[in-house]
């Protein structure tokens, strides 16, 4: 009898765990229906929508945008859940797994390219003919995979990288905030005066490279298929060269080797540090961790291709409600409404409409109305620099790599091999 | 009267037996299932053998990661066994003030692990208390890489444990003491045993079974130790990921959207075999002083 009992309970679970392994497949909706239905159905009953940290600062901004959509279309029903910073991408995943994803979701390019994968996201380019026509096209392009066709999102608001230069450690250690570097050579060598003139007290630089430089290097960063890695360049290892030397020579501090990318601004926060790079509303969240230093910031362009991202908004394919969810998507980042987002804080619109508009180009003669000028015109450059492929494991080991190279104890070359290859092994398995 | 229904077990223990089925046999059974398999989380995921733990032998940080918890679980050990017993020792005394000291002690148990780390990673750091006094009494000209290190970062990692730990083993010795019948200790001490010897063989043979599973639970969570590690390196594990811990390398391949689930399943049942054999040799130990 006991036997018979722990066979059926082995058998019982074993069904079990392999249903929870979900070995089938995702969502099985036909994509061409789904699209139809989203173009040409009434705009009507209940939609929902995800954003992705907006409450507390930007909710009277969404309610606004919200009752305006009510507003032009009778009816309908708006819920708005907006889920908090920290853990956003396993909040999506676990909805995405249990198939509860709102009917519009803000996802970035990197959170939406494996839900598209999964076959669960709808190709909006499929429902809304007026899309590459309305949206820049780094917008639109960042959600275009190698591989995959289709369009998996609307480009919402878009931001890129500023240099921000400390000018009193700068002046205060005989460099000109005015000059700032504008080369890796040139920054290598105002470090050195930097490191030199205070001491060691204060540095310039307080980063690790990472794929970003790479890519400014001239490095091909993957395949055009999007299959491999191959940053493992003779170019890549020489500019990695630089960075060791000059850690070795003492021009960045010891903790750089395992900070991660936010480490440098919490120096600059600091006055530790006198260069981060950061997006364009910076100055204005450094007015309250550092009010003293916020006055004292020179913007400037980054150094090379400046890094273009993306927020976006997808519609799941799954969604109930396709064609109110299809006209939300584009009401919340049509010209207008993103153009009402951008005078409340430092982002940029991805509607070509919005281009024009004086208020992104003029400063308003402060150093942050000066950084939103120099990140807009950043913008027209500004490309995808980091490939969407690039995960959190994948990040992690490039970084670790690095950090394994600039401390000494593996050659660039040596490192660079390391992580490709581990970043291969993760791209396939 | 009473009535004896064959049932009435079952319907008090159903509770319990769905509880340990769902929230611990099913996920352990599906550790072992998802193992041979290349699942993702968002579904998928086919059979593939013995792959996963085939590329276990091939992978050189898993190799450091083993090394980084065994060293860890063989320098906590000694430490965490010997120094809350004598802390115990030194606060089970009667004399004035002696709960403030106690108190003190068992401050950082009560406080969390990750802000404690935190903590510990400010002191610690370039800039840090520890740096700042080293380079102030000039001890050092440059800052101690205490956070990069390889073998540094482990050691920094293993101290914050030891002095977190300390109080909370410190108690579980507390009333492991106060079983030890005083009349021992006066009968030792009237055939002239010092306090060493009355130590030695009224005190420690009393504790023994509690040492026993001190030990033990020092061994298993020393051997999963992650949040040490991982806030003081930031989550890098150090340069190269050298002073990851196996638990730091299951939540990397587990994490996101791409997490590879067959991989950290092999991860994890290779750990739970891990921490198998120190538990093994301990009750092993313990049967035979017995």
């Amino acid at each position: 009898m006991r036997r018979i009992w722990a066979a059926l309970t082995t058998t019982a679970f074993t069904a079990a765990a392999l249903t929870g392994c979900g070995l089938g497949s995702g969502d099985t909706k036909n994509s061409d229906s789904v699209a139809s239905a989203a173009a040409t159905g009434e705009v009507k009953g209940k939609v929902s929508l995800q954003t992705w940290a907006l409450k507390p600062k930007f909710t009277d901004y969404m309610q606004g945008v919200i009752d305006g959509f009510k507003k032009k279309y009778p009816g309908v029903e708006v819920e708005w859940l907006d889920q908090p910073g920290e853990g956003y991408s396993d909040k999506v995943l676990s909805q995405a797994a249990a198939g509860t994803l709102p009917d519009v979701v803000n996802l970035p390019p990197d959170f939406a390219l494996p839900l598209a994968k999964k076959d669960l996201l709808l190709d909006v380019a499929k429902a809304d003919a007026k899309l590459a026509d309305e949206y820049v096209p780094g917008g639109v392009d960042a959600y275009r995979y190698a591989g995959l066709p289709g369009t998996f999102g609307y480009p919402w608001y878009l931001n890129t990288d500023v240099n921000y230069w400390s000018s009193d450690l700068l002046t205060k250690n005989g460099l000109d905030p005015k000059k700032p570097p504008t080369t890796l050579d040139e920054l290598i060598a105002q470090a050195r005066v930097m490191k030199d003139r205070s001491g060691g007290q204060a540095y310039l630089m307080s980063r690790k490279p990472g794929i970003g430089d790479f890519y400014n290097a001239g490095v091909k960063i993957m395949s055009d298929d999007g299959r491999t890695f191959t940053f493992n360049t003779p170019e890549a290892a020489a500019l990695l060269d630089k960075y060791r030397d000059a850690f070795k020579a003492g021009l960045l501090p010891n903790d750089v080797l395992t900070n991660t990318y936010a480490g440098n601004s919490k120096l600059f926060n600091a006055g530790t540090v006198a260069w981060t790079t950061a997006g364009a509303n910076y100055i204005t969240s450094l007015a309250t961790d550092n009010p003293t230093l916020a006055p004292k910031v020179v913007p400037s362009p980054a150094m090379a291709t400046p890094p273009l991202y993306v927020q976006g908004l997808s519609i799941p394919k799954g969604t109930k409600n396709p064609a109110a969810a299809l006209a939300l998507a584009r009401w919340v980042t049509s010209a207008e409404n993103q153009a009402a987002f951008a005078h409340l804080t430092s982002i940029f619109p991805s509607t070509k409409a919005s281009a024009d508009d004086p208020f992104f180009s003029r400063s308003d003669g402060t150093n942050a109305g000066d950084a939103k000028v120099i990140a807009f015109n950043s913008l027209a450059k500004a490309k995808l620099i980091q490939p969407v492929q690039v995960d959190d494991a994948m990040s992690t080991i490039v970084n670790q790599q690095i950090a394994l190279a600039m401390s000494g104890d593996a050659s660039s070359k040596q490192a660079l091999d390391t992580a490709v290859e581990q970043c291969n092994k993760l791209l396939k398995g | 009267m009473t009535h004896r229904r064959w049932f009435t077990p079952w319907l008090l223990a159903g509770p319990a037996i769905v509880w340990l089925a769902v929230f611990n046999l099913w996920p352990a059974v599906n550790t072992v299932i998802l193992s041979f398999t290349n699942a993702k989380p968002l579904g998928g995921g086919q059979f593939t053998g013995l792959e996963n733990y085939g590329r276990l032998l091939d992978d050189e940080q898993l190799a450091d990661a083993l090394l980084n918890s065994i060293v860890f679980m063989l320098v906590c050990l000694p430490l965490l066994t010997v120094l809350p017993l004598l802390l115990a020792l030194l606060v089970q005394r009667r004399i004035p003030g002696i709960t403030f000291f106690r108190t003190a002690f068992y401050t950082p148990v009560i406080a969390s692990a990750v802000v404690v780390a935190l903590i510990w990673g400010w002191v610690l750091d370039d800039r840090g208390l520890v740096n700042g006094v080293l380079q102030q009494s000039g001890l050092t000209d440059s800052p101690v890489s205490f956070l990069t290190g390889r073998w540094l970062l482990l050691f920094s990692a293993i101290a914050l444990t030891v002095w977190k730990g300390l109080g909370y083993y410190m108690v579980i010795y507390l009333s492991a003491l106060a079983n030890v019948p005083p009349e021992l200790h006066e009968a030792a001490a009237v055939d002239g045993a010092g306090p060493v010897s009355r130590f030695r063989h009224v005190t420690l043979p009393g504790v023994r079974p509690t040492m026993v599973l001190i030990s033990a639970l020092i061994s298993v969570s020393s051997l999963r130790v992650f949040s040490e590690l991982y806030v003081l390196s930031h989550g890098q594990g150090g340069p190269g990921g050298r002073d990851m811990s196996v638990v730091m390398l299951i939540q990397m391949y587990s994490r996101g959207f791409n997490g590879h689930l067959g991989y950290a399943s092999a991860l994890s049942l290779l750990l739970f075999v891990v921490t198998l054999g120190p538990m093994l040799f301990l009750m092993r130990l313990n049967r035979k002083a017995a």
